[in-house]
């Protein structure tokens, strides 16, 4: 795990007892933890006017809570464990108090924080229901007679806004039917597999 | 022995054998035990055939019999090529028995050790845990999204997911690095807002810092990469050497968008987008004094071509009437009848405009020809000017004539000799700069030299640095996952003491192989030695002999003489020869004397006994049966 230049010298600046006393530093981590919560209404920054914050200049607190917030982020990336990171803060020159305080803090948000980075990213759409109609065809204008089935299948998909559900139709001859299914045993099967091994 | 002897046991006591404590090696196992062990190897080895056989021996003989052409059978489908049969278990012999169970003790399935013997690779070990989470996961029952739970939501709802988008942030640099203007120092302190509040979402928070940060490492790793490959070889110093790049940079930039406008004056691309160029231009170049001119020259060019400024006006008119709003047709027609005029108008001023504009380019074409013309002039001013002084100095000093030729003359000659003394002068100070200038250029290159080696030395040294930085990284890998492999190891037999006694038996075969090699040389060398005297004895008695037999035939003596050579040499060859004859039998009776102590270790007079009492028992029961079906 690295970080950059900037938000090394943040965190040190953080671990520096006589800048910012343990009032300071629990104030500081809270709101960095805030700022990244999922809950809308709490993106509070510290209030520059805290008695906490009497001492420091402005631009000194908001170095450190940048830095301290890129390094929960790719604490939580990497899935650090507590050697790894205690070894990392005293690298920054923490000393043991503020690293239990920093791991008890990270401890506790540790799960919303995966959650929100697991929630980045992108998949294709999520098949939740499908309905499907057998058709029997007759003939079309450049065969006289054609008798042979055909489906007409609708996957419903799983969307952000449940008002609005989208759906996949199309139609398809029985091989390809068959074909499909044929994949997605495979498919299941592949998975099945994979989870045994 | 005792060590493969403890070995065994303590493998058949792992497979559930009792064995009791005071058997410490395979010679006191007595049938039983050795039937139970046996038994108890095939259970674990093979559960179908271990099943049938019972490992306690039963005491009827024929029953016996049969247990151990079973066990002799089972035995031998396992694969065990030495001989065996219903005698090896019922009368045992140490030697067989041994091997018997260490084949066995060898097929013994490493069960316990399976597990453990999973490589622990990274790769395998990521394997595994997507294996567990996939398992978790298909464990799940599929919820519609209203009811998910949390866990439920990780697993299930990966479909909502937003996207990774990052924006810039700003945030606060090193405010106690001296190169930050005080401007920027203040709007960190007062106006920059915190981080958190910069963007409205955690979600395009969190992608941004990640961004930013991943890109502020690449940047510090890209420039040292580039320092080190092309930075180093050009020896500047790395704020220099920022620089000229920037220099380049920029130069090249600017070539770009010349060559672009250029392109766009020569099409008659409407002026509007030149004018932005222009401007762009002029505020690139503000920096640079001779660009400046360059842009000053184009924007004189611009105001030359007439062909532009129409367009552009009534371009400019065209976008002003359409975003003007629309009115009645009353004020419409007002509207137009003013237009029409001021059309006029322009139309006219146009007119007066180019009318005034050719006239003033050529008053300006005028100006410079004449401009051209008094140039010329003034010069065939100064040169006539310059032969009138000449000519004047020359009549003044006519009436003195030949005092100043004299004069002249002396002055000439001295002007000569000041211009040979300077030429000498300048001569000596040539060649002592010449001199210098070579001695510098020496050293020039010597330091060039040393410091190509410098650069060299360095390169090499961020080689190895990398080297090792990468060899540590790498151990410490390797440490963590074997430090995970041994935590996981079962620790119940010592293998320490294994080993020891294992490197041990080594050494000591080291050195017997030492002992035996250094017999065979002696063996060798003394063998020579026998076959070198034996030889030489043959051939001193065949010259003795000869030399005495040709005095024989004349002394009595030396008839004496001879006879008494030949029996000596007679005597010693028989005393060598049972000499021989003693070492053989010596031989012979070490091998049979080994040759006894196996056969008594195989008990062969107990089993011997064993067998009889075992034929006779058999016996009895034979005539009991028949007697019994006889009666019925």
């Amino acid at each position: 795990m690295e970080l950059s230049e900037d938000s090394l010298r943040g965190l040190q600046r953080l671990a520096d007892p006589a800048q910012f006393s343990p009032r300071a530093f629990g104030a500081v981590l809270r709101a960095a933890f805030l700022s990244l919560s999922l809950s809308p209404d709490q993106a509070a920054h510290p209030a520059v006017d805290d008695t906490v914050f009497q001492h420091i200049p402005p631009c000194h607190i908001k170095e450190c809570q940048a830095a301290a917030t890129m390094f929960i982020l790719e604490a939580v990336r990497n899935t650090i464990d507590r050697a790894a990171l205690s070894t990392f803060l005293e690298d920054c020159k923490f000393d043991k108090e503020r690293t239990e305080h920093f791991w008890t803090e990270y401890q506790k948000h540790r799960e919303s924080l995966e959650i929100l980075l697991e929630n980045i990213g992108r998949t294709p759409p999520h098949v939740s229901d499908v309905s499907w109609r057998l058709a029997y065809e007759i003939k079309t204008n450049q065969l006289y007679k054609t008798h042979r089935p055909s489906y007409l299948v609708k996957f419903n998909l799983e969307s952000p806004d449940t008002s609005q559900a989208k759906d996949i139709s199309f139609n398809c001859s029985m091989e390809q039917l068959q074909d499909l299914v044929g994949k997605l045993k495979d498919a299941a099967k592949g998975l099945e597999r994979t989870s045994q091994m | 022995m005792e060590e493969v002897d403890r070995i065994l046991i303590h493998t058949l006591r792992t497979c559930g054998t009792e064995i009791p404590e005071e058997v410490q090696s395979v010679r006191h196992f007595n049938t039983e035990l050795i039937v139970e062990a046996v038994v108890r190897c095939l259970r674990v080895i093979n559960p179908s055939v271990g099943a049938n056989l019972s490992h306690i021996l039963p005491p009827g003989m024929s029953a016996r019999f049969r247990i151990g052409t079973s066990l002799a059978q089972a035995c031998q489908d396992l694969g065990y090529t030495g001989e065996v049969g219903y005698q090896t278990f019922l009368y045992s012999s140490e030697p067989d028995i041994r091997a018997l169970l260490i084949f066995l003790a060898e097929k013994l399935p490493r069960h316990s050790q399976e597990d453990a013997d999973q490589p622990a690779g990274k790769s395998a070990v990521l394997q595994r845990e997507i294996a567990t989470k996939i398992k978790q996961q298909l464990c799940l029952p599929w919820l519609p999204p209203s009811c998910r739970t949390a866990a439920a939501k990780r697993s299930q709802s990966l479909c909502l997911l937003h996207r990774f988008h990052a924006q810039p942030l700003s945030l606060a640099g090193d405010s106690s690095s001296k190169s930050i203007p005080p401007d920027r120092k203040e709007y960190w302190e007062r106006y920059l807002p915190s981080v958190s509040t910069q963007l409205p979402h955690a979600y395009s928070l969190a992608a941004s810092l990640l961004e930013r940060n991943t890109s502020d490492l690449s940047a510090v790793q890209e420039w040292e990469a580039e320092w080190k490959s092309q930075g180093l070889a050009s020896r500047l110093s790395p704020e220099e050497y920022r620089s000229r790049k920037r220099q380049r940079l920029q130069k090249r930039i600017q070539d770009q968008l010349h060559k672009f406008s250029q392109q766009f004056t020569e099409n008659h691309i409407p002026g509007s987008s030149t004018q932005d160029l222009v401007d762009m231009l002029k505020a690139f170049t503000v920096e640079g004094g001779v660009d400046q001119n360059k842009g000053s020259r184009f924007t004189h060019a611009q105001k030359f071509t007439h062909q532009q400024d129409p367009q552009v006006l009534t371009e400019q008119m065209q976008r002003a009437a359409e975003s003007l709003p629309k009115k009645d047709t009353q004020d419409a027609e007002a509207e137009q009848q003013e237009l029409s005029s001021l059309q006029q108008q322009i139309e006219d001023m146009e007119r007066d405009i180019q009318g005034l504009s050719e006239t003033t380019k050529q008053l300006r074409l005028t100006i410079a020809q004449v401009e051209e013309e008094t140039g010329k002039l003034q010069q065939h001013c100064d040169e006539k000017e310059k032969v009138v002084k000449v000519k004047k100095r020359a009549v003044e000093l006519l009436p003195d004539a030949e005092n100043n030729l004299a004069k002249l003359q002396a002055m000439v000659d001295g002007s000569t000799q000041r211009m040979t003394n300077l030429e000498g002068q300048w001569e000596s100070h040539r060649a002592r700069l010449m001199d210098e200038y070579r001695e510098m250029k020496r050293l020039q290159q010597e330091k060039e030299d040393e410091s190509s080696r410098w650069m060299k030395d360095v390169r090499d040294l961020y080689d190895k640095i990398r080297a090792a930085a990468d060899e540590a990284r790498r151990k410490e890998e390797l440490y963590k996952q074997l430090v995970s492999e041994y935590e996981s190891l079962p620790k119940d037999v010592s293998r320490a003491a294994y080993t020891q006694r294992i490197l041990e038996i080594v050494s000591n075969i080291k050195k017997q192989k030492e002992d035996i090699t250094k017999i065979l040389s002696d063996t060798k060398d003394l063998q020579k030695e026998i076959n070198n005297l034996t030889g030489k004895v043959d051939r001193t008695f065949v010259v003795t002999d000869e030399l005495v037999f040709k005095d024989a035939k004349k002394d009595e003596p030396v008839r004496k003489v001879y006879k008494y050579l030949a029996a000596l040499h007679e005597n010693c060859s028989h005393l060598i020869q049972t000499i021989e004859d003693t070492g053989t039998i010596l031989r012979e009776i070490r091998d049979l004397e080994e040759q006894i102590e196996t056969e008594a270790a195989k008990k062969t007079l107990s089993n011997l006994q064993k067998i009889l009492e075992d034929y006779k028992a058999i016996k009895q029961e034979n005539a009991l049966l028949l007697g019994r079906m006889r009666q019925t």
